[in-house]
């Protein structure tokens, strides 16, 4: 059985995935694995990225996403005659058999299998089953990508990133073989900073709440008067900050939706 | 199944003039390209073999150089690039130049073309040099060969012409810019020599250095997630993300959030565009004020420092340059300028740099390049983690102490079978690439230095004229680079040139139907990569230097044919005319086969005679050069400086770092922008582009434009798979896909768009159209667009309209400073306003109704301008 790990620490957004998976699908007809992808609109590995933050603390979070190959895939209950699971795992649509059959299309939580119109098949990830079987020892994708943020192997080399990651959430219960590691979570950011003098203020204390009003976590500002928490649920919080020798001051802090970054934090001149 | 029936080796850098970047395997399958990949250098070769190496950082994280390729995404579409529906099938000519009759110089970039044969159009062309010959000389035809493209040596995109001519009594030839070095190459080098582009050019083993004793990098308008895609692959990122395994914080300093800043940043410092020197000097400041600069060093290894703290402590102007007054300048709050700079002083502290961007291509870019020498020299560069490091072009030139890593034992070369002219190598009868707008118009110009990017820093104080005493001036234009308009400077007035009656004749040569060629008179059909055999190298990579074998894996799209045989096909007819003509081929080619070159290209590149195998070469379809041994021996970058000056001087007359430039004093005596000591400048010579000049009153908006994400300049506009990446294109309610304009959520709210929404972008000088992107990425009160997309005229020349987003269209002509040429391609005032797509159209009905065969995938087709397609 094969796993794919998907590193997104080690992510840098170029899509270099997203792109060999056209280059390998797009104008070439692998049947009986996969017939020719459509030029556009198709992503059998499609990379989302997601703008978190606003200025001066934003990131792009990069997310390449795939089928999960899962071992309870929706198609194969559909379809049991047209969609099938190789002995790697890999779950293929043949294209023959399953021809017409759009509802497969749908069948995907990930919305990971598309409609070929011209074709008339649902079509999706194959794994490069036509590639492992000429002697390719990874797909494309992970062939393609340059920073080892996807790796690819049998499932039991993987034991330590599977224990400590996770597949998609809206795959859970299907047995995906794709898990990501080191997905980030949620952050609260500020700076504080005295405007009367022009200083930031270092080493001050950051109490961040939780909704019931327990201690989540302590933090401190650093050289440059910023604190950071990135280990935030979607939830929300509240945000305690106590400059030595000025009036603490508190803030909410909604992670349910985004990150949270604070307009910088002037304490008072009481010095 | 079969996958493959054969597999060929190239490298897919877009650098040009004989370089070389980006190895990759292709995979031929029925005739056509059917995938292109990573080389897999372990099926090749063994660790042992490749002198591997491995670098260590704090903490005992690692770095290696792998053993596959590390290609960027520009390889991985090169297919689609390769059948692009905008590729010129054959040799076409503009409907109304007659060259018997009337010409229509007006007409360029309005009329459309017609078919004709190769034979008509090398005719039509060898008359036409004749023609130009007898009338007014050969220093009338101006070959515009220069700027990126296709990697090629034996079929070399720019300058194959030089040779024909070269043989037919000479040409004028334009002299490309250090583009992307700008502010460097005019003013670093001025402050600490490094020529030839004024960046640190003592590097070796400086990326262990910095991985063992740095504690911040500072990536001043750095994208290394973009820049070194067209010449450099990914490494870099690679090189990157081990520098935060080692624990150091990484600092993001420009207006945009860049590509590189929101995957490797701990922090964003968004700079106003261009306002970089006022935070360089309020950080002085306060380092002289609080005293926490290395006087010692500044004693030891620099001249004239007293000049520059009698001028930022405000004893010259009566203006302390401090992070008071820096901050309404340049947007930083005071508080995090002083943060910044206290960390600074007291933490090892790098810089990184990605060339391009605001900091070093916007008006007196000399004056920032030349306050980071100083920044860098006042904490001791050269002493453990501090010193200045470049993400790309580890072998700029074939310098060996470029390279942050480890290199390969010899550099290799595609000298002996190039057949272009090398940057900096151009006869007595040139212009500056910036100034070509004069020269295409008849003017007489007079500028000072060849101004190429292989000059030394004393070549800046020689004076030139053009034309040379007796010389009629540009007559013909002859290009295999038509894509001026849309990556350098004053692009409208550019199209304006175009359409001089000066100019008799604009012969391009390109394979796809791209800006300006469709101003041409005349157009020929090239091949592309896969479609030619040549000899290649692989040079930046920070793996292992390569060569390759390139096969030509497909055969020629359309009527194409190389630049090298197409050029020659314009001799065959030339010859026909005898005299200097006579033989010319010959001449040119010394009847040298195609696989002739290439053998000759190889055994001359530099490896050594014992490890060359030419047919293992051919066979393998590339070779690497093993590391060099004793690596670990060499010094650290500008540690030999830092302990020893006088026994390891720079290349400045005093061989210290100069703040005060006496070449500089004694040359330009009058220059109030670039003078001896680097200043804050507000405006001159052309430029008056700040917040707060009158001119923000109606163009209120600074714009950043960066070297492209999803384009090598002008490159790559044409791919399906690009397009659809979000962040790429915009689509508006026609349907059709604009260039992307960021905007920060209060400028968007206050212009009054939202995402999605159609705009225009303008200044005096014209109008692009831009698809809305409201982002955080992006400070407010500034814009960013990226320059490079292919041009859709709407209205040409000044005042014009372009659909298409080549914002360079309207940067200014003014070039960095007076006696400084460079392009001044971002940092500069527009106005944003919201436009009603539709209205437009019903107003230019032609034009907009024109794209019969546009497609929003990939943008424009050549058949739209072509009669009767």
């Amino acid at each position: 059985m094969k796993a794919l790990i998907v590193d997104l620490n080690r992510c840098n957004g170029c899509y270099n995935c997203q792109l060999a998976c056209k280059d390998e699908h797009c104008e070439n007809d692998w049947a009986p694995i996969a017939l020719a992808q459509p030029q556009t609109g198709q992503f059998w590995c499609r990379v989302d990225e997601e703008e978190r933050g606003r200025m001066p603390v934003v990131r792009v979070a990069y997310t390449p996403t795939f089928c999960g190959h899962c071992d309870a895939c929706p198609l194969i209950g559909l379809a049991p005659e047209a969609v099938y699971r190789r002995e790697d795992g890999l779950v293929v649509i043949d294209p023959e058999k399953a021809r017409g059959r759009r509802d497969l299309a749908e069948a995907c939580p990930l919305g990971m299998v598309y409609f070929n119109g011209d074709a008339q098949v649902a079509q999706k990830c194959t794994g490069c089953a036509h590639l492992l079987d000429s002697g390719w020892s990874q797909p494309r994708c992970v062939d393609a990508c340059a920073t080892d943020a996807l790796r690819w192997g049998d499932i039991e080399d993987f034991a330590d990133e599977i224990a400590a990651g996770a597949a998609d959430e809206r795959l859970e219960g299907l047995g995906s073989h794709v898990y990501y590691v080191n997905r980030p979570k949620r952050w609260i950011a500020g700076t504080v900073a005295n405007r009367g003098e022009n200083e930031v203020i270092i080493g001050v204390p950051v109490t961040i709440f939780d909704a019931d009003g327990e201690v989540v976590a302590q933090v401190e500002t650093d050289e440059f008067g910023d604190f950071r928490y990135c280990e935030c649920e979607k939830a929300s919080y509240r945000v305690r900050i106590e400059a030595p020798g000025y009036d603490a001051v508190e803030f909410d802090a909604d992670c349910a939706d985004r990150d949270v970054v604070l307009d910088d934090v002037f304490v008072d001149m009481l010095r | 199944m079969i996958i493959s029936e054969k597999t060929v080796v190239h490298n897919l850098g877009l650098e040009s003039f004989g370089g070389g970047a980006n190895i990759v395997a292709a995979d031929v399958l029925d005739g056509r390209l059917a995938r292109i990949r990573p080389v897999h250098f372990e099926n090749d070769y063994t660790k042992e073999e490749l002198n591997y190496w491995t670098i260590t950082g704090r903490g005992g994280k690692t770095l290696e150089p792998g053993m596959k390729s590390y290609m960027p995404p520009f390889p991985l579409v090169y297919k689609r690039r390769t059948y692009s529906k905008n590729r010129i099938p054959y040799p076409m000519k503009r409907v109304d130049w007659n060259p018997g009759g009337d010409r229509h110089p007006e007409m360029r970039g309005t009329s459309k073309y017609e078919r004709i044969s190769w034979d008509e159009a090398c005719e039509i062309i060898a008359k036409e040099i004749k023609r130009v010959h007898d009338e007014y000389g050969p220093n009338s035809i101006l070959c515009q060969a220069d700027g990126h493209g296709e990697s090629k040596a034996i079929n070399t995109p720019h300058g194959c012409m030089t040779r024909l001519l070269g043989e037919c009594g000479g040409f004028t030839i334009q002299n490309r810019n250090p583009d992307s070095w700008e502010g460097w190459y005019w003013g670093a080098k001025h402050a600490w020599g490094m020529d030839p582009v004024g960046q640190n050019t003592h590097s070796t083993n400086t990326a262990q250095d910095i991985a063992q004793h740095c504690d911040a990098l500072l990536y001043w308008g750095c994208d290394l997630e973009t820049t070194t895609w067209g010449w450099g692959g990914q490494m870099a990122s690679r090189m990157a993300f081990w520098f935060e395994d080692c624990g150091i914080k990484n600092i993001a300093i420009a207006p945009d959030c860049n590509y590189t800043a929101v995957v490797h940043a701990d922090k964003w410092f968004p700079v106003f565009p261009n306002t970089d020197a006022a935070l360089q000097l309020a950080i002085a400041y306060v380092w002289m004020t609080e005293n926490t600069y290395d006087r010692e060093y500044i004693e030891t290894h620099s001249d004239g420092f007293d000049w520059f703290e009698y001028y930022v402590l405000g004893n010259e102007d009566g203006v302390p340059k401090s992070p008071e007054w820096a901050e309404p300048i340049c947007g930083i709050p005071a508080y995090r300028i002083k943060a910044l700079a206290r960390y600074w002083a007291s933490h090892a502290v790098s810089i990184a740099h990605c060339n391009g961007g605001s900091f070093i291509r916007a008006a007196f870019a000399h004056e920032p390049a030349r306050l980071e020498v100083y920044l860098l020299a006042m904490q001791g560069v050269g002493k453990p983690g501090r010193i200045s490091i470049k993400y790309i072009e580890w072998v700029l030139f074939g310098m060996s102490s470029c390279s942050p890593l480890p290199l390969s034992k010899v550099i290799p070369n595609t000298a002996a079978c190039y057949n272009g002219p090398l940057i900096g190598q151009g006869g007595d009868s040139f212009v500056p690439k910036v100034h070509i707008h004069k020269a295409l118009r008849g003017e007489k110009l007079e500028w000072y230095g060849h101004g190429t990017a292989a000059d030394p820093r004393a070549d800046q104080f020689k004076h030139f004229r053009f034309p040379l005493e007796g010389d009629a001036g540009v007559k013909m234009l002859w290009s295999d680079n038509p894509a001026f308009t849309t990556s350098l400077n004053g692009g409208y007035e550019f199209q304006d040139a175009l359409k001089s009656e000066n100019l008799e004749f604009y012969l391009v040569q390109a394979p796809w139907f791209e800006d300006d060629a469709r101003f041409a008179d005349i157009v020929l059909p090239i091949c592309t990569k896969f479609e030619v055999s040549d000899f290649g190298t692989d040079n930046d990579s920070g793996q292992w230097s390569a060569v390759t074998f390139e096969e030509a894996a497909i055969d020629a799209v359309g009527e194409a044919k190389s630049d090298w045989i197409a050029v020659q096909e314009i001799g065959r007819a030339l010859e026909k005319f005898g005299g200097v003509y006579e033989g010319v081929v010959q001449r040119m080619t010394k009847g040298k086969t195609i696989e002739q070159q290439v053998k000759e290209g190889y055994e001359a590149c530099g490896i050594p005679e014992e490890d060359r195998d030419f047919e293992a070469f051919k066979k393998r379809g590339y070779q690497l050069i093993p590391t060099e041994e004793g690596w670990e021996d060499q010094p650290v970058g500008l540690a030999p400086f830092a302990e020893d000056p006088a026994a390891n001087p720079l290349e400045t007359p005093t061989g210290l770092i100069e703040f005060y430039s006496q070449p500089l004093a004694t040359m330009f005596p009058d220059d109030e922008l670039r003078g001896p000591v680097a200043h804050w400048r507000e405006s001159g010579d052309g430029h008056d582009d700040r917040r707060s000049s009158d001119r923000a009153k109606k163009y209120p908006f600074l714009i950043v434009s960066n070297h492209p994400r999803w384009r090598v300049h002008a490159e790559f506009d044409d791919v399906e798979w690009l397009r659809e990446i979000q962040t790429c294109k915009v689509i508006g309610p026609d349907g059709y896909a604009y260039e992307p304009l960021w905007m920060h959520p209060t400028d968007a709210a206050s212009v009054g768009v939202a995402d999605g929404d159609v705009v225009k972008v303008y200044n005096e000088r014209g109008s692009v159209l831009g698809g809305v992107r409201v982002t955080e990425r992006i400070r407010p009160e500034v814009v960013y667009m990226d320059h490079g997309a292919n041009s859709d005229v709407i209205v040409s020349g000044v005042g014009g309209l372009d659909r298409g987003g080549a914002i360079n269209l309207i940067c200014p002509t003014a070039t960095t400073s007076k006696n400084a040429d460079g392009e001044v391609t971002s940092g500069y005032l527009v106005g944003v306003e919201k436009v009603d797509v539709f209205e437009l159209a019903a107003k230019y009905p032609e034009e907009f109704n024109r794209n019969r065969y546009y497609d929003a995938s990939y943008g424009q087709d050549v058949r739209d301008y072509i009669e009767g397609a």
